[in-house]
């Protein structure tokens, strides 16, 4: 017989994966956090840590498990200086402590940059994923090769599911942005592109060179190197005229991409990219006297990720889609994040996000701490997942999100729990009133672009 | 943020809403119309409609004090401050009953403060800061003659400004400098309070208004909140016409926003957010009675308003023998967690992105040690180097260095106050700690204590607010 855990990641394909409803899965969800507690325990060392300070021995509710779930600024947590002074054994003996599986063991000196030690480690099964941090430092998720299968097939059913497209392969596939080079990232485009594309066609990628781990931390190093007072004048200037290199070679690179969607604009098409670059190719379009009518009727667009505080008008939305004719019933959002594996996708009935079988939500206090009692509807409060695919790293993150939970059944007449379209982060809602005398040299180092 | 008129505000405020007045050139101005949320704790305060000009006087006015000497100035300030005794001065505890609600700070903290504010304005303290500040103080009463190398003849004034203080929001009676200072120079000053204590500075001006009403000090000075970055009111009021000078305290956000106002005619005298540590010499950890008493004092220099404040050190570099130095940082955690005039046994728990650094720590380096939890009652770390996050809430990060020395490396321009054991090493290093950036060198445990017209960060602070005007005859 299947355990609990077998059973819930097992519903993957499954088309009412999103049916059960909350007190439905209790039973379930209980059993497989418990497995995969007892499992993980003794295997990740910070896991273990705050089991044994938290005197945890069994999960019999789902609301135990919020003192072993891993704060997301758990995967920032390395120090900066071990990127600074290319610390490899630092950062790998780092890793170790939040993953379940053993690090490997690197020919360190034989290690040229962080690019080269992310290649290293995949080549030994450790995969290796950075966010591009908002504000300054890359969270750094390990994952393993079942995590990256997973995602494949995640990628598909969350957008087949949220966008109501089916995966014909019948599609000329456009990628509309510049895309963080992660194993993850790869996984996903790959997946989509293998089920939505044509085949034998290779998929449209904008023509910049990749954005690389290593590059998105180049701005952190250098940060706390000015910080030090240890970085000179000219490797500033040198940062600054990069920096403006490649911002130009962005935007020469979204001409081209205007220039690829109008040659392709009779064709049945699958666009994807975030919204401020999909903003400013859309402009591009218009500028060049095609709009919506000039393309095919049956389009569809795969959007990832949030605004990341871009500043775009108010209908920046409807704008992309009229320009490439996507229908409204097509409008697709889907709410993640890097620490978890998998997506919840938006209905386009009651406009909620749906949470598989697999993830276990929870809404805490705002300091993160207790799970509040939910024993049905709507409540808001700090998001929290348990993802129980997780293989390559510990499945519960506190989030730095602000969600409204519900676990009455949506409007679009699915049952299963939901989250509000309300998200906000908390980052982005305190005040900004903090005057004190007290600070740190950061308050010192002007912005780098 | 929501506006109510005026006239329909019951006076006592918006429900709940904790009632904020403002003081306006000698005028207390009832709160309970305009309703906020405090910075750190989230409660509702209501204040005035704020009627800005009012804040500002036209320069074809004389600031109120221009004729009235310093030594008066003092005597009165003198007369006010033996009104500032809790025990006997109702705003004061009006002030404090409701400072409870919006500061981080524990009340008895807040209590001990206030019960030193009588202290803070003294005769000799004032001169001596005048004294240090102005080579030829009389500057400040009238004009002084000067004759240059060529026999040229010229006068000078150290004319009154016109000034805006953002005060800052870690220590209540931080602006009774604010407003003495403001005072000593004679200058039309706005104090913009802060959410985290928008009572203080009402409370003490109320105080003299009660000893003199049209007093010219009392007439030269207001009180008011805003929500900082308000555009509305900073990019009204923030302009060369109205100010000569923006006072702010802090970074980031808050003088980034200031920032954007500056131009010519309207400058800033900034007191920059800093981070104070210590440095103990070999000699601090060699016998038990000792290490007993250096502990003691260490603490005493980490607690200061439970570590909110810019002198409160956080970071320890010691060079010595390991195990003294252990036992040290078990004598450090004991004194820390104690209750003291200026700190509380138990202050706000560590944030959970602290907490986690110091786990990572521990689990990933075998010689990070911990003594205490992060629990507010006081943690001591010690480790190889600094660790990366601001030690907060009664946090030691000892750092086991191989010299002193070896330590400068770790001073920069955010660096303020170092505390030093053996005193003796304080001549030895503070030459290579200036050039790092530091701004004083004091005695281990007394970074608290101050000797009277001393610089504020690496400055003279009132001669950089007047306005120097010159009368030439070349």
């Amino acid at each position: 017989m299947a355990s609990a855990l077998e059973y819930l990641t097992g519903l993957q394909r499954d088309p009412n994966r999103f049916a059960a409803s909350s007190s439905d899965l209790a039973a379930a969800q209980v059993a497989a956090l418990d497995e995969r507690f007892q499992e993980r325990r003794d295997r990740i060392p910070l896991l273990a840590k705050r089991a044994r300070d938290a005197g945890l021995e069994r999960i019999t509710a789902r609301e135990d498990v919020v003192p072993v779930l891993f704060p997301h600024s758990v995967y920032k947590s390395y120090p900066d200086g071990f990127l600074a002074n290319e610390n490899w054994p630092g950062i790998a003996k780092w890793l170790g402590t939040i993953s379940p599986h053993p690090i490997a063991t690197l020919a360190w000196d034989e290690v040229t940059d962080l690019d080269d030690f992310v290649v290293r480690l995949e080549a030994a099964g450790n995969y290796l994923s950075c966010s591009s941090g908002t504000t300054g430092k890359s969270a750094m998720l390990i994952a393993a090769a079942a995590d990256l299968a997973r995602v494949r097939v995640d990628a598909v059913e969350v957008f087949a599911w949220g966008s109501g497209v089916e995966p014909c392969a019948d599609r000329r596939n456009l990628g509309l942005a510049p895309v963080v080079v992660s194993p993850r990232n790869q996984a996903s485009g790959e997946g989509l592109a293998e089920a939505f594309g044509l085949p034998g066609v290779p998929p449209y990628r904008l023509e910049i060179p990749p954005i690389t781990v290593g590059r998105m931390t180049h701005m952190v190093v250098l940060r706390k190197a000015i910080a030090e007072g240890t970085a000179r004048p000219d490797e500033i200037a040198d940062f600054d005229t990069t920096s403006r290199e490649r911002a130009e070679a962005l935007e020469r690179s979204y001409a081209l991409g205007a220039e690829a969607l109008i040659a392709a604009r009779d064709d049945k098409l699958f666009i994807s990219g975030m919204w401020n670059a999909l903003y400013h190719v859309a402009e591009l379009v218009r500028e060049r006297g095609y709009a919506a009518d000039d393309f095919h009727p049956d389009n569809c667009i795969y959007v990832g990720g949030g605004l990341k505080r871009a500043q775009l008008p108010d209908d920046y939305q409807e704008f992309v889609h009229g320009t490439f004719n996507i229908p409204p019933e097509r409008e697709f959002q889907n709410y993640s994040m890097q620490e978890l594996n998998s997506g919840m996708p938006r209905c386009r009935g009651g406009r909620r996000y749906h949470v598989p079988p697999w993830v276990v939500p929870l809404v805490l206090d705002e300091a993160g701490e207790v799970a509040l009692p939910h024993p049905s509807g709507a409540l808001e409060g700090r998001a929290a997942f348990f993802d129980l695919s997780l293989d390559g790293r510990w499945g519960g993150v506190i989030t730095g999100d602000r969600i409204t939970l519900a676990l009455d059944p949506c409007p679009c007449g699915v049952a299963g729990p939901t989250v509000h379209d309300t998200i906000v982060r908390y980052a982005d809602l305190v005040g900004d009133d903090k005057i004190g005398c007290a600070g740190t040299v950061d308050a010192y180092v002007r912005g780098l672009s | 943020m929501t506006t109510t008129d005026a006239a329909q505000a019951p006076a006592d405020g918006l429900g709940d809403a904790i009632r904020v007045d403002h003081f306006v050139r000698g005028n207390v101005v009832e709160g309970g119309a305009v309703e906020y949320r405090s910075r750190d704790l989230g409660v509702a305060f209501a204040t005035p409609e704020l009627r800005l000009d009012d804040l500002v006087t036209p320069r074809t006015e004389l600031p109120p004090l221009l004729d009235v000497p310093v030594a008066e100035i003092i005597d009165f300030l003198v007369a006010c401050s033996e009104r500032l005794v809790l025990d006997r001065n109702v705003h004061l505890q009006e002030a404090l009953e409701r400072i409870v609600a919006t500061n981080v700070l524990p009340r008895r903290v807040i209590e001990n403060s206030f019960r030193r504010a009588e202290h803070f304005i003294t005769r000799e303290g004032l001169w001596c800061n005048v004294e240090s500040n102005f080579a030829n103080p009389a500057a400040l009463d009238g004009w002084v003659e000067r004759v240059d190398y060529h026999g040229q003849h010229g006068a000078l004034r150290a004319f009154p400004p016109r000034m805006v203080h953002m005060l800052a929001g870690n220590s209540p009676t931080g602006c009774i400098s604010s407003i003495t200072s403001g005072a000593l120079v004679k200058a039309v000053n706005v104090f913009k309070m802060p959410s985290s204590d928008p009572f203080t500075a009402v409370a003490v001006l109320r105080t003299m208004a009660d000893v003199d009403p049209d007093h010219p000090v009392v007439r030269s000075m207001s009180a008011v909140y805003w929500r900082g970055g308000d555009e509305r009111i900073e990019r009204a009021l923030y302009r060369p016409q109205y100010f000569d000078r923006i006072v702010a305290w802090g970074g980031g956000d808050a003088i980034d926003n200031v920032i954007r106002y500056l131009g010519p005619g309207l400058q800033l005298v900034s007191f920059d957010p800093k981070t104070s540590i210590s440095m103990l010499g070999p000699e601090a950890f060699t016998d038990d009675a000792v290490i007993d008493e250096v502990a003691e004092a260490a603490a005493d220099d980490v607690t200061v308003f439970n570590q909110e404040a810019c002198l409160a050190s956080r970071f320890l570099f010691v060079e010595g023998e390991r195990s003294g130095v252990e036992r040290f940082c078990d004598r450090l955690q004991a004194r820390i967690a104690v209750d003291r005039d200026l700190g509380s046994e138990v202050a706000h728990p560590l944030s959970i992105e602290d907490r986690e650094q110091i786990d990572m720590l521990e689990l990933m380096d075998d010689e990070v040690v911990v003594w205490g939890k992060p629990d507010g009652r006081g943690l001591v770390i010690l480790t190889r180097d600094p660790v990366e996050f601001h030690p907060s809430n009664k946090t030691a990060n000892v750092v086991h260095v191989e010299s002193l020395e070896d330590a400068v490396r770790f001073v920069s321009v955010a660096t303020q106050t170092i505390g030093i054991y053996p005193s003796a090493a304080k001549s030895r290093l503070r030459d290579r700690l200036a050039s790092a950036g530091a701004q004083r060198v004091v005695r281990l445990g007394s970074a608290a204590r101050h000797v009277m017209g001393g610089p504020h960060d690496a400055m003279f602070p009132l001669q950089r607010f007047v306005h120097w005007m010159s009368d030439e005859d070349a």
